[in-house]
């Protein structure tokens, strides 16, 4: 193998991939990158055997091959190198030599066949969505997920792909998450799938506002996603999800609307004095009126008041506040409308208007 | 805070001395308090007679009884060290309420309040000392400083019953010439990290920029760039809230089978529940250490949304943390649970998230 690239060409493949090699690897070949030169072509591939990327750049290879070779040393020399450098990369032995301007490097490598590659068997459905789209639906909901529950299907987000319509849930059990968005496919079965955490967070950091359309392909226990010059993959949490469709509450008669931007900052203030733990809130509602009180174990007290519509019976409910601020800052529209029932009954908050986003939030006894 | 009086009090070879002193056959000789040398234990304690054959607190009784075979072995009796404990608290107490128990034989005393003996820390410690010899005849060893920090390494300047005391003129000069493994907070990993960097003592240690330390050494870096100037700001607390409340076991025989240790992690669980339980606390974070037939030594923790105290929340995670381990291949000499992320049980009184699913 042997290639020479323009610093600035390989920067950026080194710094989209080098995201998913974990710190701590168990096994000792993850800590390394797989770099394949092949006609015209350089990609470079990291992994975690959870999640999967490989970025592609177009350059002259003088001689072809593959090779493993340490992520963050390479990363690190590649940044530390100066701007429009010319970087020549060569196979000697079993090392890689790497020559740029009078620097020399020796990077020590494993072989390529070693390399823990995901492999994919047949895919059960595919779709086309255009970048944005994928984007917004990820936004709106992955903040929901649970972190390490003990629930491991909670740990991820559901995609459910129906006829051209896919939905996204997130869920950590206390509070929910959901958004419908449109995509083209011939799908006509219902198709669940959970994508882990780490892929989720990962794939976030990968789209950018964009009309292309990106495809998206599901196997029994994979997603990948080609995004341009990179292919995302992603194992699958092997899981039920819960029956979400039982926990939303129906939108009753006597909701709240309310300004979103002004319920959100007032209650970012009454925050700063609830619980630092539990982040209790008391939410009081009366005609017109929206209340929210907090305190502390320092007898500190906070008291906001709005101005709200509403014409529904007087209630007092608590609710953990950064559940509530979660889903007033995924919200885009000027108002938000909220339907509260009773101190344990769950919420339903939404965006004003027509809408293909829902959040839950489950009450707390205060 | 640089004008404060810092006391730190540390028993000589505590769990040793007291077995000495209630058996006088075994004075003047090597003494060994903690597990029999034929078994798997360690050393808890030495006596000074005993440190000269190079033994040392943590060594495994049977490499201690290989480098002095004549060594007496004891167990120790907890009861005894307790009650001298509380001997020398009350003594603390006489002096300020300030006083920050680190373990059963060593405590911080801020003293710069005190008005006896004119105020002066260094009087006041000699007190201390002669106090302890009269009521438990058994000796300490003083360190005075404007710090914790200062204070706990001149406590071990001039062990056994010693005194010793860094002024704030003196401050900088002492730690400008102290060997960087002599810093409290710098371990054995640490040390050989900074002296492949060519940082052997404190003036090396303060040519380093703060970005520099933690880029090396993470947050710790930044307690590095402060001490290595004599700063330490952390106040002498008296009613510390536990961090974490853990057990764990030696086996006789290394364990191969998962089942074995899923049995022996119940069982640890159960007893640090039961801590949880009587110190009215609940725990967010559960953390299991495996160390392998060869020492090695690993821990895996998760943290939940929700602080717990029983046993139905904890007993479907162990089996999740161990599997995170190497158990299948390996075989396991020791096991330990312990939780940490504690908060008091009444903070949580009224709050109670309803569940969704």
């Amino acid at each position: 193998m042997k290639f020479s690239i323009l610093r600035e060409d390989l920067l950026p493949a080194l710094q989209t991939v080098n995201g998913v090699v974990e710190r701590r690897q168990t096994l000792p070949i993850l800590s390394n990158l797989l770099l394949n030169a092949r006609q015209d072509c350089i990609s470079l591939t990291a992994s975690d055997m959870e999640v999967e990327l490989t970025m592609e750049t177009e350059n002259a290879v003088d001689s072809i091959g593959e090779v493993t070779l340490p992520a963050r040393k390479l990363l690190d020399i590649c940044r530390a190198l100066p701007d429009e450098a010319r970087i020549n990369v060569n196979i000697v032995g079993d090392r890689v030599l790497l020559t740029s301007g009078k620097s020399r490097f020796t990077l020590s490598t494993l072989p390529a066949q070693e390399y823990p590659l995901i492999e994919i068997n047949e895919n059960i459905a595919d779709f086309k969505i255009s970048q944005s789209n994928l984007k917004a639906l990820l936004d709106r909901t992955a903040f929901a997920m649970a972190q390490q529950d003990v629930r491991y299907y909670l740990n991820g987000l559901l995609f459910e792909l129906e006829g051209d319509r896919l939905r996204a849930v997130a869920t950590d059990g206390h509070r929910l998450a959901l958004c419908d968005t449109v995509v083209k496919s011939d799908q006509q079965t219902l198709i669940q799938i959970i994508i882990p955490r780490k892929g989720v967070m990962e794939l976030l950091r990968l789209l950018h506002e964009g009309d292309d359309d990106i495809l998206v392909q599901i196997s029994k226990n994979h997603i990948r996603i080609k995004l341009g010059l990179i292919q995302f993959t992603s194992k699958l949490i092997d899981g039920k999800f819960p029956d979400y469709v039982k926990v939303i509450p129906a939108e009753a008669e006597n909701y709240v609307i309310a300004d979103k931007e002004l319920l959100r900052q007032s209650l970012t203030r009454a925050s700063i004095l609830s619980n630092e733990k539990y982040k209790g809130v008391r939410i009081i509602l009366e005609k017109d009126k929206l209340r929210a009180l907090t305190h502390n174990p320092e007898q500190e007290e906070a008291e906001e008041e709005i101005e709200v519509s509403y014409s529904g019976e007087e209630l007092e409910i608590g609710f953990n506040v950064s559940y509530l601020l979660d889903a007033l800052s995924h919200i885009k529209t000027e108002k938000v409308q909220i339907t509260m029932i009773d101190p344990s009954s769950s919420c339903l908050i939404l965006p004003d208007g027509p809408s293909k986003t829902k959040y839950v939030v489950m009450p707390m006894r205060l | 805070m640089e004008n404060r009086k810092i006391v730190h009090i540390d028993m000589d070879a505590f769990f040793a001395s007291v077995e000495q002193r209630d058996k006088p056959e075994y004075r003047a000789m090597p003494v060994i308090v903690g597990g029999a040398p034929d078994k798997r234990g360690v050393v808890a304690a030495c006596s000074y007679e005993a440190r000269k054959y190079g033994i040392r607190s943590a060594m495994s009784s049977a490499r201690a009884s290989r480098l002095c075979p004549q060594a007496i072995f004891l167990r120790p009796r907890f009861e005894a060290y307790r009650q001298v404990s509380a001997d020398i608290q009350t003594i603390f107490k006489t002096f300020t309420h300030l006083v920050e128990p680190l373990s059963l034989d060593e405590a911080y005393l801020d003293v710069s309040a005190c008005t006896q003996y004119g105020g002066s820390a260094t009087r006041i410690a000699e007190a201390i000392k002669s106090m302890i010899k009269q009521a438990t005849d058994l000796t300490a060893s003083a360190g005075v400083s404007y710090n914790k920090f200062l204070a706990k390494i001149a406590s071990d300047m001039d062990k056994p019953d010693g005194l010793y005391v860094i002024t704030p003129a003196q401050g900088q000069a002492f730690i400008e010439n102290l060997a960087i493994g002599k810093f409290y907070g710098i371990g054995k990993a640490t040390e050989a990290k900074m002296q492949a960097l060519g940082i052997h003592n404190g003036a090396d240690l303060k040519r380093w920029k703060q970005q520099d330390l933690t880029a090396r050494f993470g947050k710790a870096g930044n307690y590095y760039y402060d001490i290595a100037r004599g700063i330490d700001q952390r106040p002498v607390i008296n009613t510390r809230l536990r961090k974490s409340l853990g057990s764990e076991t030696t086996f006789e025989n290394d364990l191969a089978d998962k089942d074995d240790m899923l049995a022996s992690l119940q069982e640890l669980a159960q007893k640090v529940l039961r801590g949880l339980q009587a110190k009215q606390l609940l725990a967010r974070t559960v953390t299991i250490k495996v160390k392998y037939e060869d020492f090695a030594l690993v821990t895996r923790s998760i943290t939940l949304e929700q602080p717990f105290n029983d046993m139905r929340t904890l007993l479907p995670i162990l089996p999740q943390l161990l599997n995170k381990t190497d158990v299948a291949q390996r075989r396991v000499r020791l096991l330990g649970v312990s939780v940490s992320n504690l908060m008091k049980d009444d903070e949580s009184n009224g709050y109670d998230q309803i569940a969704l699913l």
